[in-house]
């Protein structure tokens, strides 16, 4: 018997299962009446279904009637092609043969041509005639004479007599050319020269009137030199005589190309000119090495190199001017410069034949690398490394001698704030790159702006940090007697280096030059990248590459001269700031800071401590406001605040205060801040942040007042808590207890 | 921007033939490059290599060994970080020039500039310099040594980043005094070096 627990249990079960039950009935009877109302519409289909049917039978009836039809027609075009293409075939073999029979007729008639021609030296008539019997394909002619027989003997013979007569044409007009040459009989040289071709003899041809152009190339080439050689000192294109030599004779080659391509590309066809340059270049190399030679000898470039590298190493007793070599260095990129404007037109000649010529990528690639070839191992080539070397230990010593020239003849205007050797300097280094650049090497003008960045970093930067060193002498006297000073000794004709004055003045002039120098350095680099994108608008990515490294040599240049800046401002601080501001602030520990209010009226006329503060630091800047450029001038502000600042926080710990001085105080400094703040363009107001919250502290009711303070604003706020208990000490009036319970 | 910590400009001389050019190609491309011309003037290559962690931009400066290209090759000594000296262990010629060369290197190198002797195609059989003498030669002189096959990519990789490691660790040294003593940073972003001597980290073991 369950119990009645149990019976209870099985209820609710039951009423659950009801529940369910009753649920899905539920939604079985919602899904009954959606498939219901869909009857409609699924019996409307079928009825439209039912209607086309009919309509299908008669499609697939027709479409099996449409497609025999095609099959058949098909099969029809099959059987009229294949009629076409036999007909097609007939056709071609007629053609053949009928070209065949022209051959043989032809062969005859060239055969009988050639024996008149030759017989009248009538070559060009005598030429075509070969130049037809070239065109036959000789084998096909024979076996035709095979076929054909009963004839086969007459075009073996005439077969034999035209190659006989070929071969004899090809040695006479082989002969006639060479003689035209040497009578210089320019008619029949050209005249040859187009007959070659119909013969088959491209290669002879080619060769023949390109070695004939390059002694006529040889010819004018010698005279010119000869012509230079005897060009007269006087003379005004002396000085470049041999620049202008090889001009011409690049000019020379030019105009060859210029005028006979044309020629060439009529009977020869496109791409012969790289036969044509290779020979031409050969003659080239060995004039260019003439006139080099000669102008080695003549500018005695060897003893110039020699001299210079004796000097270097401090062996030399003759020495080179460096002017003298100005115009010798022109002259060198001059020949340089055009040569490689030789090189370029050259290369675009050869390698617009190479384009046309052919249409196969890899045979253009390996045409061209051959055109490179013959370039690069040059005589030409060659020479022109040597005299690009040349050129750059001439230039090298050039702007180092020219340099240290400026160097040495250094002197300070009254008027500027740098001294003449800077703008002297810059001029020129800027003068031999920009020379540099116009030789048209990319790898002349890496090493010139590589050895400009040496000489600016060494020489130049070292010459102004070794005047630095000595600094800034102390002692006070005012400019104006140091500048008379100054003028007197130039004009005695002697500077007094060990004058006080001057080598103060020196000092800050070298300030300035330094400073400058970093400005001209950014300058220059930023110019000479512009000159050299313009002078160079092709340059591949490895070229620019190789030049922005070396201007980036020129940032090296610049750093090295900030710390040559840095250096001389740290000289001033330490000479020039510190031992005269510290007393003047030390006065401070002199004036009472406890004094009431009756005293206080009582002193009112006298200067307050900042006001002969500011006075005595006016006068101070006074000297170097108009001697320093204005960036120096900032920087010494900026070093003279730090200065001021930290020896008055110290000397504000040594001083004992009451409500009274710490309000003036607090009014003084702001008084002071403002006095820098007004005399630059820097914002130094930061560096009185401390001093000012010293001041407000000195400065308060009670004690308890600074909790207000350090809890407000905490970002700004640059004292700490051990500090401030410090500076609340300084107070004469407040308690020691009351400080030292106070919770900040 | 590029992305590289340390610049370091390495430059290879030594007579014309003894395979700088080949060792640079292998390195930066690695390949061992048939019949290319002699260098013409300085060619120039690029690298950036990973050394504990850090990138290192190597730019690499192959010259040309003859005479006519010493103005241009000369100009590229004064800023370079390492220079390696490549002689031919098959070649006696090229070894006796190595005087000449470090007369060159004396005249316009900075007196920093790590120095490395390179032997180069080891894998040859008719070898003429031993190598304790090659050895011996560079120790002389205060130069790191060592041999290799740009042939047989044999410790060209090694040499380079030894090289580069070497530097890295200089420029570092060089570096922690300048930032304690509070000086303005002299060079931006990348850093270069100076003296290497007092701070005795070495590698080529
Ligand atoms: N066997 C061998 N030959 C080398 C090796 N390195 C270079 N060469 C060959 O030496 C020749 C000159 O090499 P190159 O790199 O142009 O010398 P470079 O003038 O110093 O630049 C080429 O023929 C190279 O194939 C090497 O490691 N082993
Ligand atoms: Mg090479």
């Amino acid at each position: 018997m369950p119990t009645i627990n149990e019976s209870s249990l099985i209820e609710d079960n039951l009423t659950n299962d009801l529940h369910k039950l009753q649920e899905d009935e539920v939604i079985v009877n919602q899904q009954l009446d959606q498939i219901l109302m869909r009857h409609c519409h699924v019996e409307a289909k079928l009825q439209s279904i039912r209607k086309v049917l009919p309509n299908v039978a008669v499609v697939k009836a027709e479409t099996e009637k449409f497609r025999d039809m095609i099959h058949h027609t098909n099969i029809l075009a099959e059987k009229v092609s294949a009629k076409v293409r036999q007909l097609d075939l007939a056709r071609s073999r007629v053609c053949e043969c009928q070209s065949r029979v022209n051959d043989i007729l032809d062969l005859q008639l060239c055969c009988e041509g050639v024996a008149t021609a030759l017989e009248n030296e009538d070559y060009e008539q005598g030429a075509a005639h070969v130049h037809r019997f070239l065109l036959m394909d000789q084998q096909l002619l024979e076996k035709t004479a095979d076929d054909v027989s009963g004839d086969h003997s007459s075009v073996t013979s005439s077969l034999a007599t035209l190659q006989q007569a070929a071969n004899n044409l090809r040695q006479v007009v082989d002969q006639k050319f060479d003689e035209a040459v040497k009578g210089e009989d320019l008619a029949s040289v050209e005249r040859f020269f187009k007959i070659f071709p119909l013969l088959g003899m491209y290669n002879e041809g080619i060769t023949k009137f390109c070695s004939y152009l390059a002694i006529k190339l040889q010819v004018t080439s010698q005279k010119n030199l000869k012509a230079a050689l005897d060009t007269r000192i006087t003379d005004k294109r002396a000085s470049v005589i041999y620049a202008d030599t090889l001009t011409l004779l690049f000019e020379g080659i030019a105009r060859i190309i210029e005028v006979h391509q044309p020629i060439i590309e009529t009977y020869y066809g496109p791409g012969r000119l790289l036969t044509c340059a290779g020979i031409l270049q050969k003659e080239c190399d060995n004039q260019v090495k003439k006139i080099v030679f000669e102008f080695m000898k003549h500018r005695a470039i060897s003893r110039k190199v020699q001299l210079i590298n004796e000097h270097l190493r401090k062996q030399g007793v003759e020495k080179l001017e460096p002017k003298d070599l100005d115009i010798l260095l022109s002259e060198l990129t001059l020949m340089h410069a055009r040569a490689e404007l030789y090189n370029k037109f050259l290369r675009r000649r050869v390698f617009n034949d190479i384009e046309i010529s052919t249409t196969d990528e890899q045979h253009r690639a390996s045409l061209k690398n051959d055109f490179e070839t013959i370039m690069k191992n040059s005589e030409l080539a060659r020479s022109m490394q040597e005299l690009l070397g040349a050129y750059l230990a001439l230039e090298r010593y050039f702007m180092e001698e020219s340099i240290n020239k400026a160097i040495g003849m250094d002197a300070l205007d009254q008027d500027q704030q740098t001294s003449s050797m800077i703008d002297d300097t810059f001029f020129i280094v800027k003068k031999c790159v920009k020379r540099s650049i116009s030789s048209g090497s990319i790898d002349g003008v890496c090493a010139v702006i590589n050895m400009a960045c040496g000489l600016l970093e060494n020489e130049l930067s070292s010459q102004l940090k070794s005047r630095l060193r000595q600094g800034y002498p102390a002692g006070y006297l005012d400019l104006a007697q140091a500048y008379n000073a100054l003028q007197t000794s130039f004009q005695h004709g002697r500077i007094q280096t060990s004058d006080t004055e001057l080598a103060r003045l020196m000092f800050l002039a070298y300030l300035n030059n330094a400073e400058t120098s970093i400005e001209y350095v950014e300058t220059l680099s930023r110019n000479l990248k512009i000159d050299i994108e313009q002078a160079f608008p092709n340059m591949q990515t490895k070229e620019k590459g190789k030049i922005e490294s070396c201007l980036a040599g020129m940032k090296n240049v610049t750093f090295t001269l900030r710390t040559v800046v840095d250096y001389g401002l740290e000289q001033l601080r330490s000479s020039a700031i510190k031992p005269r501001i510290n007393p003047w602030v030390d006065s401070f520990l002199t004036i009472n800071h406890e004094a009431d209010e009756e005293e206080i009226l009582r002193h009112e006329t006298d200067e307050s401590f900042v006001q002969t503060l500011v006075m005595n630091l006016d006068g101070l800047l006074q000297v170097f406001k108009n001697s320093l450029m204005e960036s120096n001038y900032n920087a010494l502000i900026g070093i003279l605040t730090t200065e001021v600042t930290i020896r008055l926080e110290k000397v504000i710990f040594k001083s004992s205060f009451n409500k009274i001085g710490g309000t003036i105080l607090d009014n003084e400094i702001r008084a002071l801040s403002n006095y820098f703040t007004s005399s630059t363009s820097w914002t130094v107001r930061d560096k009185f942040i401390r001093l000012q919250q010293i001041a407000t502290i000195l400065s308060v009711d009670k004690v308890e007042d600074v909790t207000e303070f350090c809890a407000t604003d905490s970002i700004s706020w640059r004292l700490s808590s051990a500090e401030v208990k410090k500076i609340l000490l300084l107070r004469t009036d407040f308690r020691q207890e009351d400080i030292k319970r106070l919770k900040i | 921007m590029e992305d590289y910590k340390f610049l370091f400009k390495v430059v290879l001389v030594g007579n014309a033939g003894v395979g700088k050019t080949c060792l640079v190609r292998r390195f930066t491309q690695g390949l061992f490059p048939p019949g290319q011309g002699a260098t013409i003037g300085v060619d120039f290559m690029i690298k950036t290599v990973e050394v504990e962690n850090e990138k290192i931009k190597l730019q690499i400066w192959d010259t040309a060994g003859q005479e006519r290209f010493r103005s241009i090759t000369q100009s590229y000594y004064r800023s370079a970080h390492a220079l390696i000296l490549v002689y031919d262990i098959s070649s006696q010629p090229t070894f006796d020039c190595l005087p000449d060369w470090l007369r060159e290197i004396e005249e316009y190198a900075s007196n920093k500039v790590l120095r490395i002797l390179v032997g180069n195609k080891i894998d040859r059989e008719d070898r003429e310099i031993p190598t304790h003498v090659g050895e011996d030669f560079a120790q002389r002189h205060g130069m790191y040594f060592l041999e290799t096959s740009a042939k047989e990519a044999e410790n060209v990789e090694r040499l380079f980043m030894e090289i580069a490691a070497e530097l890295m660790e200089q420029a570092r040294c060089k570096e922690l005094p300048r930032y304690e003593q509070n000086t303005t940073s002299i060079n931006g972003k990348t850093t270069a070096i100076g003296d290497s001597n007092s701070c005795g980290c070495s590698r080529f073991t």
